[in-house]
């Protein structure tokens, strides 16, 4: 008897009943390539994957949430908003706000041609990056970047003249003819602030140099046409800085106004009600921080989507999660939000196919 | 006279004031002009090509004239201005109470547009020794069309 007692006790320890999750969670299912090598399918299988590719699953959720939202979607009409807000057309007219953020690295990576593409068709309304960001799109248009290898070594690299970035290499003289390029903008720029009085911001310089590149393959180009914002208020932290510095030695006085930009970007979420306003980021840094901090000016944004490999242990804001923005106010309580832990030149082109360019692609198929 | 501001067009030097040279071949010790003045160079660094472009030389000289420290960062394959700098010793002979100083020069004549140095020190020395009735020769240092007296001797008669 005792032996029994015993028996089901350790019984019912190891084989303690669980709850069932059956109709509760989704059932852990990958790709069955028996189904031959359908692209769309695999990658809508990853939301049932688990670990990152269920997380990448997810943000492909919230991306297309945002890209689907209306106002009219929103039942509860404020009594104080005004008539048009009101009329129901007007109401299935309006959009998400989108706020796209990445660091340079990504810009000297491929992702630069996805983000060209998002900017090219107008399916994001804000963008920040960092001095990299923007000069390596414009250097991409004077000269190439290369593949290289993560072990080369350092020293080798120098005495031939090769800069690497990760697994890239970016050759001195792609920055020469960055130089050569950029100083004559600038001293245009400096005379258009003498003579008609333009004070430069860096959104303000940026669209400048878009609209001086004139080459589609280059998303600050698009960004121009598009009129679509891009804002930089590190910009002296990069080749592009260093260009100003050496201008400012021959002819001084070029004046850059960061004040007017925070106003514009701060502005950019504040002003953007009755929209819902969405953040997808790309890496951490300022990008990440600038994005959030301004849409804490409008109490925290609806969704925000990133996707970086950075950790939290360290208490970075770049390893942050979405959570801790909620803590500040930079993202509602109530928001749609994921972290993806992933490389974004993986993640991103990805997250791309299965949100942005599908619905495009669909636009394009119902109209044909 | 000796203007420190300057609405300065690069393509101004007159041609026998200054001569160009490579960035690249300009040496500490040696001249060069800067924002519109003719200075010596008192440091030069050079950036290899990189990130911030071509190569670039870092000069950190001294206004010849106002003693000011004036920096500059120019392209090394770039061409710069260097100035001709000439020093001429002159015997004085009359200081004038309006601040300006009568020299004779080699051929005879008389040279009566030069101003007295601002230099403190050497202003002393001048006029002490010009009172106790010395022998002085000056020595004018000239550079893109300004002049200054830039040292004095004390000659022995004999």
């Amino acid at each position: 008897m005792e032996e029994d007692r015993v028996f089901s006790s350790v019984h019912s320890t190891v084989f303690k009943e669980s709850e069932s999750l059956e109709g509760k969670c989704e059932k852990i299912e990958g790709y069955d390539f028996n189904q031959g090598v359908n692209y769309p399918k695999l990658l809508r299988s990853m939301l049932t994957t688990g670990f990152q590719a269920s997380n990448l699953g997810e943000a492909i959720d919230v991306v297309n949430q945002m890209l689907e939202w209306r106002l009219s979607d929103e039942t509860t009409v404020p009594e104080d908003c005004n008539e048009e807000e009101k009329n129901q057309t007007y109401r299935e007219s309006v959009k998400c706000k989108i706020f796209l953020g990445f660091t340079s690295n990504l810009v000297s990576s491929g992702v630069r041609d996805t983000i060209r593409y998002l900017v090219q068709h107008h399916m994001v309304d804000v963008i920040v990056t960092t001095t990299g960001g923007v000069e390596e799109d414009l250097i991409k248009c004077l000269a190439p970047t290369f593949k290289g290898d993560f072990s080369l070594p350092g020293a080798y690299l120098r005495s031939k003249g090769l800069n690497r970035i990760g697994n890239l290499l970016v050759p001195n003289d792609n920055y020469c003819k960055f130089e050569d390029w950029i100083i004559p903008i600038f001293d245009e720029m400096l005379k258009e602030q003498k003579e008609e009085n333009v004070l430069w911001t860096p959104s303000k310089l940026l669209a400048r140099l878009g609209k001086e590149i004139n080459n589609e393959s280059s998303y600050l180009y698009w960004a121009y046409k598009m009129n679509i914002p891009v804002f930089c208020p590190g910009l002296t932290d990069g080749s592009l800085g260093d260009m100003l510095y050496f201008h400012s030695f021959r002819t001084s006085g070029l004046v850059i106004d960061v004040v007017q930009d925070i106003r514009a970007m701060n502005g950019e979420a504040v002003h953007a009600n009755p929209r819902k306003t969405g953040m997808i980021i790309l890496g951490g840094g300022l990008p990440k921080h600038h994005i959030c901090n301004a849409n804490m000016m409008r109490n925290g944004a609806d969704y925000a989507v990133f996707i970086n490999t950075g950790q939290e242990f360290d208490g970075s804001d770049s390893g942050a999660r979405p959570d801790e923005a909620v803590s500040w106010g930079k993202i509602r309580g109530s928001a749609k939000t994921v972290k993806v832990y992933c490389d974004a030149t993986i993640a991103f082109p990805l997250l791309v196919a299965e949100t942005f360019a599908s619905k495009r692609e669909q636009n394009r198929e119902h109209k044909t | 006279m000796s203007d420190e501001e300057h609405h300065f067009e690069s393509s101004d030097a007159g041609a026998s004031k200054t001569y160009p040279q490579q960035a690249g071949n300009i040496r500490k010790g040696g001249h060069i002009v800067i924002k519109g003045r003719p200075c010596k160079v008192v440091e030069v660094s050079t950036s290899k090509t990189g990130k911030h472009g071509h190569a670039k030389c870092h000069f950190v000289a001294i206004d010849i004239f106002t003693s000011k420290k004036l920096e500059d960062i120019v392209p090394s394959s770039h061409n710069c201005d260097v100035p001709h700098v000439n020093r001429v010793d002159y015997q004085l002979i009359d200081i004038s109470e309006d601040g300006f100083v009568s020299l004779l020069t080699d051929n005879g004549s008389t040279k009566d547009d030069l101003r007295l140095p601002t230099d403190e020190a050497l202003l002393t020395q001048l006029k002490s020794g010009f009172e106790e009735g010395k022998d002085i020769v000056v020595s004018v240092m000239s550079a893109m069309g300004e002049e200054q007296m830039c040292a004095l001797k004390e000659v022995s008669p004999k």
